[in-house]
């Protein structure tokens, strides 16, 4: 078991080493962005300046060699837009984010596990076809135009809701379900899957024959073992909720990092979106990690070594 | 306990109205990078800082501009005297004295340490206090630009600086201005209060809330709902929902900025033959552009500069009339009598409508036989194509917003060839070379004269006009959406001055 910690730590670390690689390279091949950061009528040694002050004339390994230098003692460089130590800026747009991604998921599990079970049970009713037709609905809505949809609905007719902004829970609402409804649908369809077959199962047959009560069945045991790939599908999941997070962030002025990373990306401020990079992939690795320990817990069937 | 909580969230989801009363909120599409009024140069980031700290003179509405936090006089063509109106205090209770303005130039002209706003005062040599109220400027070559410049000079606090650093002053700045400082949360919003104790006067507007909201309909939903009272770039497409709204409405100005297309003139192709130009400028419908593209928000122009512009020359700016007959003689009389073809590029999403104005360019030459390959660029290669004067391209559209409000940063940077013996090499927007053009100009940065550099940028411009080197467009317009309980009128220079504004029942 430690060992095993100790190999997923270190691959980990390779993780974060290839998206730091991937990302100094893909945006390197996007060009220098000196040109981009000035007005156009400035002048050539202004430019010239910039680029030196930002080693950006120097050869591409020796730039590649101090990138990983400084990104081994920590130093992430600095904000070409506001001139700010960039991994602090990321890490302050971070807990929007995670709050964002963290009620969009909660939001997903609340509705889409008992969406799933009810479905399962109930399969071949009205019931059914409604759940299975709003998840259809739900997973191939994108996520832009739900956003907009939300908000004609919710804050231009209805005036319900704040259309935009950050600090209240009914702040949160809107994001929340737009971030939130994709997952939902995959999770509700796979629960749903899932309920079916292990009730079609054997120690189900079994359970229901030892006069156990339907609910016990259910929920004790077809839904834990319908649970593991509930679990992965969850894992695979934070990453379309972060990526979701970036448009949602940015249709409902959210201040995470996903618009920010955003508005790194469309100015050219290369040291924000590689410290943004790299903490994307290490949190979906963790994030990996620990689906895979959840495992553990609900099959004892797995076990690492 | 569960009682409770339930309270709580009916409480919340009822307290809808959100009462806004004394406070006035604009968003902008980005939040400010930092609020040190001079190392930025980003107009969402100005439009803040305007409101905290005062400017050395001020632009006026037109385009001019006026003395402000104290006035300057040209002693010589190299020496410059300031006097600052006594009494101004920072919102710290420091007083503005020379020194403090001593300080503020010498802080741009530091060149271990340059600022974004360092390169308007490059000129300038040594500054020396010369009374409690009073300095001299000395400057290296005639500066005649210094006044227009003296805009960029948002006065900062010497004490406050010196004692907290630079890098916790452009987070908790200390101004001059009409509001003071009172919170920035990243992303999310900075407060402004009104400063009572203004120097001239006191603001009308009690508080001051600038918002990011990146994208543009939640922006106009925002106003409709009520949730903000100004929003900045309109899209036409949304003009009419805001004008039908009732809450809110649709203002305009025309901005600085120009539309038009260089023609890489230097070849020996048709473009090489003023005719040939001069025609293509008469093939083109500016007011059908204006009108049709970009739903009245622009202004037909017929020189590289604008109104707002010193400079500019009612007569010699008029729009070349639409006259496709005239073109068609033109171009037969220059041997194209069948037309001709070249290539043009042309941004995307850069301007109001810019892939649509081209378009409708290509179609208007289309009339008078003029083929045009479109080229549509993505901006950040298109930049750099332009920068490095590798256009693939015949012809390229571009917008000048020219924020010195002065001929000399368009003139100069766009048309300048190098055919002064001993001048500057021509610049890299330039693909035109006209010796008489390019010597008036070069006189014109060497006086400091005003009347006598305005007769030299008229000779400059009847050059232009007869040499016809680009194809002139329109003067595009800058769109607000504004509640109706705001009395405010926009400005040519974007700025979001709250002292300017005021909050009606």
């Amino acid at each position: 078991m430690i060992a095993f910690l100790v190999r997923r730590l270190l691959l980990v670390g390779v993780v974060a080493w290839g998206a730091a690689t991937l990302a100094f390279f893909l945006l390197y091949l996007s060009g220098d962005p000196v040109d981009l950061l000035l007005p156009l009528d400035a002048s050539p040694e202004a430019r010239a300046e910039l680029r030196r002050a930002y080693g950006f004339d120097d050869p591409l390994y020796v730039q590649y060699g101090r990138y990983l230098w400084k990104l081994a003692h920590g130093d992430f460089g600095v904000s070409l837009r506001s001139q700010e130590p960039a991994l602090p800026l990321v890490l302050g747009r971070m807990p929007a984010t995670l709050q964002l991604a963290g009620a969009g998921l909660l939001f997903a599990l609340l509705l889409g596990i008992p969406a799933g079970v009810l479905a399962a049970l109930k399969k071949g009713s009205f019931l059914e076809l409604l759940v299975m037709v709003l998840a259809l609905l739900g997973q191939s809505i994108p996520v832009y135009f739900l956003g907009l949809v939300l908000i004609m609905v919710f804050g231009l007719k209805l005036h319900w809701l704040p259309i935009s902004g950050y600090g209240t829970l009914r702040h949160l609402i809107l994001p929340t379900v737009t971030v939130g409804t994709f997952v939902t649908a995959s999770i509700a369809r796979l629960t749903r899957n899932g309920v079916l077959q292990e009730l079609r199962s054997d120690y189900v047959r079994t359970a229901r024959a030892k006069g156990l009560h339907e609910r016990v069945v259910v929920y004790k045991h077809a839904l834990r073992n319908a649970a593991i790939p509930v679990v992965t599908i969850v894992g695979l999941q934070l990453g379309a909720l972060l990526s979701g997070a970036v448009i949602t962030e940015t249709i409902f002025a959210w201040p995470g990092m996903g618009r920010f990373v955003l508005l790194a990306v469309e100015q050219g401020d290369f040291p924000v979106v590689q410290a943004s990079v790299i903490v994307f992939a290490l949190m979906l690795s963790l994030v990996n990690l620990a689906v895979d320990l959840a495992y553990l817990w609900l099959d004892p069937r797995v076990r690492y070594a | 306990m569960q009682k409770r909580w339930w309270v709580f969230l009916a409480a919340a989801f009822l307290g809808l109205a959100f009462a806004r009363g004394d406070t006035l909120v604009i968003a902008q599409g980005v939040d400010a990078t930092t609020l040190d009024p001079v190392n930025h140069q980003e107009t969402p980031t100005g439009n803040v800082t305007a409101n905290i700290f005062d400017n050395f003179y001020r632009r006026l509405p037109d385009g001019s501009y006026e003395p402000w936090l104290g006035e300057a006089k040209a002693l010589d063509d190299l020496t410059w005297e300031l006097s600052i109106k006594p009494g101004i205090k920072f919102h710290n209770g420091e007083e503005l004295t020379a020194e403090v303005l001593k300080f503020n130039f010498d802080r741009l002209l530091d060149p271990k340490k340059p600022l974004k706003y360092s390169t308007y005062f490059k000129p300038i040599k040594k500054v020396e206090v010369t009374g409690k109220y009073t300095l001299k400027v000395y400057t290296e070559k005639p500066f005649p630009l210094f006044l227009t410049r003296l805009t960029y000079l948002w006065v900062v606090p010497k004490a406050y600086i010196e004692e907290k650093g630079a890098d916790y002053f452009a987070n908790h700045p200390v101004g001059t201005g009409p509001y003071k400082f009172v919170r920035w949360v990243k992303d999310q919003e900075i407060v402004l209060e009104a400063n009572p104790d203004y120097w001239a006067g006191k603001p009308k507007v009690k508080r001051v809330v600038f918002r990011p909201i990146p994208e543009a309909s939640s922006r106009v939903v925002e106003l409709l709902t009520g949730g903000v009272d100004i929003i900045t770039n309109l899209s036409p497409e949304a003009v009419p929902t805001v004008e039908g709204s009732g809450v809110a409405e649709v203002r305009s100005v025309p901005s600085i900025r120009n539309i038009f297309i260089i023609l890489d003139v230097k070849g020996e192709g048709p473009l090489h033959d003023p005719k040939v130009r001069l025609a293509l400028n008469y093939a083109v419908d500016k007011e059908a552009i204006v009108k049709h593209v970009l739903g009245g928000f622009g202004v037909p122009v017929g020189c590289p500069l604008n109104p707002y512009m010193f400079g500019y020359d009612e007569e010699l700016c008029k729009p070349f009339p639409y006259d496709p007959e005239k073109a068609k003689k033109l171009l037969a009389e220059a041997g194209y009598p069948n037309g001709f073809t070249f290539s043009m590029s042309a941004p995307s999403g850069r301007y109001l409508n810019d892939r649509q104005v081209a378009e409708a360019v290509v179609g208007q030459l289309k009339q008078v036989g003029v083929k045009v390959d479109l080229r549509i660029k993505e901006w950040s290669s298109y930049v750099k194509q332009i920068l490095n004067r590798k256009l693939d391209t015949d012809a390229w559209m571009i917008g000048w917003g020219n924020a010195q409000f002065d001929a000399d940063n368009t003139l100069f940077t766009l048309l300048y060839g190098g055919t002064v013996e001993g001048g500057p090499p021509q610049t890299k927007f330039s693909y035109w070379k006209d010796p008489e053009f390019d010597k008036y100009v070069l006189e014109a940065q060497q006086t400091v004269d005003q009347e006598k550099r305005k007769e030299l940028y008229k000779k400059a411009l009847e050059r232009v006009r007869q040499g016809a080197p680009w194809i002139f467009l329109h003067q595009q317009k800058d769109i607000y959406g504004v509640a109706k309980r705001v009395k405010w009128q926009p400005r040519p220079d974007e700025l979001l001055w709250a002292f300017d504004m005021e909050l009606v029942k």
